[in-house]
């Protein structure tokens, strides 16, 4: 009796830890995801997603291109402020 | 159950906040915590977030979630681009969030803690979260237009003019202002040069390899700049230790100021993604690492704040920077509660990645009230040390002597009793000869982030590595707000070149980019060089300048908005943005009247120009010493020109928007709203641009359609 209980302990323990580490997996996983969005790692991504939806299709850009472009613009205009 | 739970939680906030502000203000005697600070300004903040802004996101304008933002409906994955609303607020805040809150409130520091802290607490609630958030709205209801092309389309094509007039004007003594603090914090200091010099073939390294190596990886690439970045700063020491390289880096003033002159003109000139973009990611990681571990240094360390809440140089006789408290202080702190600059990003950038009109209240107030409190952290920091160290670092030579004993002497005849030896120790301890006479902010801020950091971390071992981190970060993000800065100024002086001669405003046009450049360049370069041979330090000039030129702009904005709730027909609730804009221009003109024409020759530029003029007239001025006085002379008269300009500009169009106004009450029909038609949107509620518009709503149904025409109309 004692033995099956202890083992259902030890189970119940293996599940949080488990529980715990894919909670942090996801929680890094989050900010990973938000950290590449916010400094434009991910900016190629959105380009070419985007561009999927479109019904017009027009002549995709390589990465190189669409960085040099895409910081081009985002220069020509303030960007950063006092 | 729930609502008086929250209701009993939201008067517990209200009630610490305003018993903390109470603290604050009547305190008087032994030195105060900074815990007090940080609770005032957070539960001031938590309440106007919740109330203020909810009131003004319901009531005033009415935020639609039904409407398709423009993010939705010209979604073009490059300018357009729907994006979560916390990655959102991230771009905004690190678009917002410059030197200006951490400069600003250390030089108004001279007046004491209180007022400084009052107004960026109370300025930014009522007056800069309110024009950030406005604005944001009224850009997002015109597609994203800049704050320029919204003043033309809802005020005047004047009024358009004058504020593209206020941006060139406020960007050009912006620039030339915060090369100034970074002149002023680099001088004869070999470790702080050596830091920033190298910060540059760091940043072309990046360029290189997320130009051809790994097009666009930004985070991997930054990761190994910040690397770079933090071990110069502790590589800059060997330099400082060796005589033969200290000697290469310790540079004058205006040597300085020429090498920020030329750096600008190639940043300016050279592409973009070469140095200007990594020099950029570089800042942005440092800033957002430095301002958080600022906010846990004060949280950690809790610092005494040896500042009393007032000084006497409330009186206008301040050795940083003369004048009065009103309207000094609330010129000087800028920023951290009120800038016209933020209106630029509100109406450029932020707008075109919005997923919901609701959001903008996250964005546009919440980070306002952040950048707010990024200035009371500056505030503690300086007001951390003692009075006597603050004014020693921040006097200039003329007022209180060049050396320790007499700057310790005249200080202490002030009241605010400072050793010889203090000084002495202090530069050392922080691996700096001297740090007399370093008008500016940006060292005393560095040695209060210094004492504060290392009271958590290393101890007074590591007391010149944080200081020298921190100037690094002072400087780092200054270099880009100069390049970002220069190359903007660069394309408005194409823009308005390319109305005299078309090919001027052709962007990818050699000799128009060279020549654009060396205007814009030599615009601000001027304004730096006055600086660095001021003999009443350049900040006492310039910074006053900046400021008035910066509320100057948020004038303009305030008038864009009121101007526009009046077409919206929101007359009953227009006190909201016509009271802080009031505000603006009463503090912009009185501070514009005494810059000009006060007789004081430290506070007024004729009256000093005079004075010189006066003292070569009766031979007091040596020989050689005549052409630069008379140069002085000019630069006085100069500014003083600029300041009228400035205010003239501010007349004209409030007497523009007075003349819209009328017509708007007067029901002419030729005054209506410019809006972008309703269009209803695709997207569910909760879509919050993690993933792209899979979950679409269904299309609206023709009745639907009906009743948001109607609703339009």
């Amino acid at each position: 009796m004692r033995t099956a209980q202890a083992k259902t302990q030890a189970y119940m323990e293996k599940l949080r830890a488990l529980a715990a580490a894919m909670w942090t997996k996801r929680l890094a996983a989050k900010l990973w995801l938000g950290m590449r969005e916010w400094c434009g790692d991910s900016a190629y991504e959105r380009y070419v997603q985007a561009q999927k939806t479109k019904p017009e299709k027009s002549c995709l850009l390589t990465p190189a291109e669409f960085y040099v472009e895409r910081v081009n613009r985002r220069y020509s205009r303030p960007s950063r402020c006092c | 159950m729930k609502r008086p739970v929250s209701i009993v939680i939201w008067i517990v906030v209200a009630l610490v906040g305003a018993g903390a502000l109470g603290g604050i203000a009547l305190h008087r005697g032994e030195p105060l915590n900074a815990t007090w600070f940080v609770v005032a300004a957070g539960c001031s903040y938590l309440v106007a977030y919740r109330f203020y802004s909810s009131f003004i996101a319901a009531r005033l304008l009415a935020l639609d979630d039904s409407r398709a933002t423009p993010s939705e409906r010209h979604d073009d994955g490059r300018d357009f681009v729907p994006t979560n609303k916390w990655i959102l607020f991230g771009h905004h805040f690190a678009a917002i969030a410059g030197p200006g809150p951490l400069v600003g409130p250390t030089l108004a520091a001279q007046f004491g803690y209180l007022p400084g802290t009052l107004w960026l607490i109370a300025g930014a609630v009522f007056a800069g979260c309110v024009q950030d958030f406005i604005i944001l709205f009224c850009s997002i209801r015109r597609d994203g237009k800049t704050l320029g092309e919204i003043a033309r389309e809802e005020v005047s094509q004047r009024g358009g003019f004058i504020a593209q007039l206020a941006v060139l004007a406020i960007m050009v003594i912006l620039l030339g202002v915060v090369a100034l603090v970074i002149v002023n914090a680099l001088k004869s200091s070999p470790w702080a040069t050596f830091t920033l010099a190298a910060t540059i073939p760091i940043a072309l390294l990046l360029g290189l390899y997320l130009r051809f190596l790994r097009p666009g990886r930004v985070l991997e690439a930054s990761f190994v700049g910040v690397a770079l970045v933090l071990f110069v700063v502790v590589a800059g020491q060997w330099v400082a230790d060796s005589p033969s390289w200290a000697h290469i880096f310790t540079l004058s003033g205006v040597t300085l100021a020429f090498a920020l002159i030329a750096y600008g003109f190639a940043a300016s000139a050279l592409p973009v993604w070469l140095l200007l973009a990594p020099r950029d990611y570089l800042s942005a990681f440092i800033k957002a690492g430095a301002i958080f571990s600022l906010a846990a240094g004060i949280l950690l360390v809790r610092p005494q704040v040896l500042m009393p809440p007032l000084t006497r140089f409330i009186d206008g006789g301040g050795p940083v920077f003369a004048g009065k408290i009103f309207p000094f202080c609330f010129i000087t702190i800028a920023c951290g509660a009120i800038s016209g600059f933020h209106s630029l990003i509100s109406s450029g950038t932020t707008p075109k990645m919005i997923i919901h009109e609701s959001h903008a209240r996250f964005i546009g107030y919440g980070a306002m009230l952040m950048e707010s409190f990024v200035g009371v952290m500056a505030m503690i920091a300086a007001c951390a040390m003692t009075p006597g160290v603050y004014f020693a670092i921040n006097s200039p030579a003329s007022i209180v002597g060049a050396t320790s004993d007499a700057a310790a002497a005249t200080i202490s005849s002030w009241g605010y009793p400072l050793q010889t030896q203090t000084m002495t120790d202090l530069a050392r301890s922080v691996g700096e000869q001297t740090l007399l006479n370093r008008a500016g902010g940006a060292p005393s801020l560095a040695v209060g982030m210094a004492q504060i950091f290392s009271s958590t971390i290393g101890g007074p071992r590591l007391l010149s590595i944080w200081y020298h981190f921190a100037i690094m970060f002072e400087a780092l993000f200054i270099l880009t707000v100069l390049d970002a800065g220069t190359r903007v100024g660069r394309f408005m002086v194409q823009e308005l070149g390319g109305r005299v001669w078309k090919p001027f405003a052709r962007t990818a046009w050699w000799p128009g980019i060279l020549l654009s450049s060396a205007l814009i360049v030599g615009a601000w370069g001027y304004f730096l060089y006055q600086g660095v041979v001021d003999p009443l330090g350049g900040i006492n000039s310039l910074w006053p300048l900046f400021g008035i030129s910066n509320q100057l702009l948020a004038a303009v904005a305030l008038v864009v908005a009121t101007t526009i709730l009046l077409k919206m027909k929101r007359l009953r609730w227009i006190w909201l943005t016509l009271i802080p804009m009031a505000w603006l221009v009463l503090i912009t003109m009185t501070a514009s009247y005494q810059k000009i024409f006060d007789p004081n020759p430290r506070l007024g530029f004729l009256s000093y120009a005079k004075v010189l003029a006066a003292q070569i007239a009766a031979g007091k001025i040596p020989a050689a010493k005549i052409v630069d006085t008379q140069r002085v002379i000019f630069n006085q008269r100069l500014d003083a020109a600029v300041t009228a300009v400035l205010a003239a500009m501010i007349v004209v169009l409030i007497i523009e928007a007075l003349m819209q106004w009328y017509r708007i009450l007067s029901k002419d029909p030729k005054s209506v709203l410019h809006e972008t038609a309703y269009v209803a949107t695709r997207w569910t509620e909760d879509f919050s641009g993690a993933s792209y518009p899979g979950t679409a709503a269904e299309p609206e149904t023709p009745a639907m359609e009906d009743e948001h025409a109607n609703r339009a109309s």
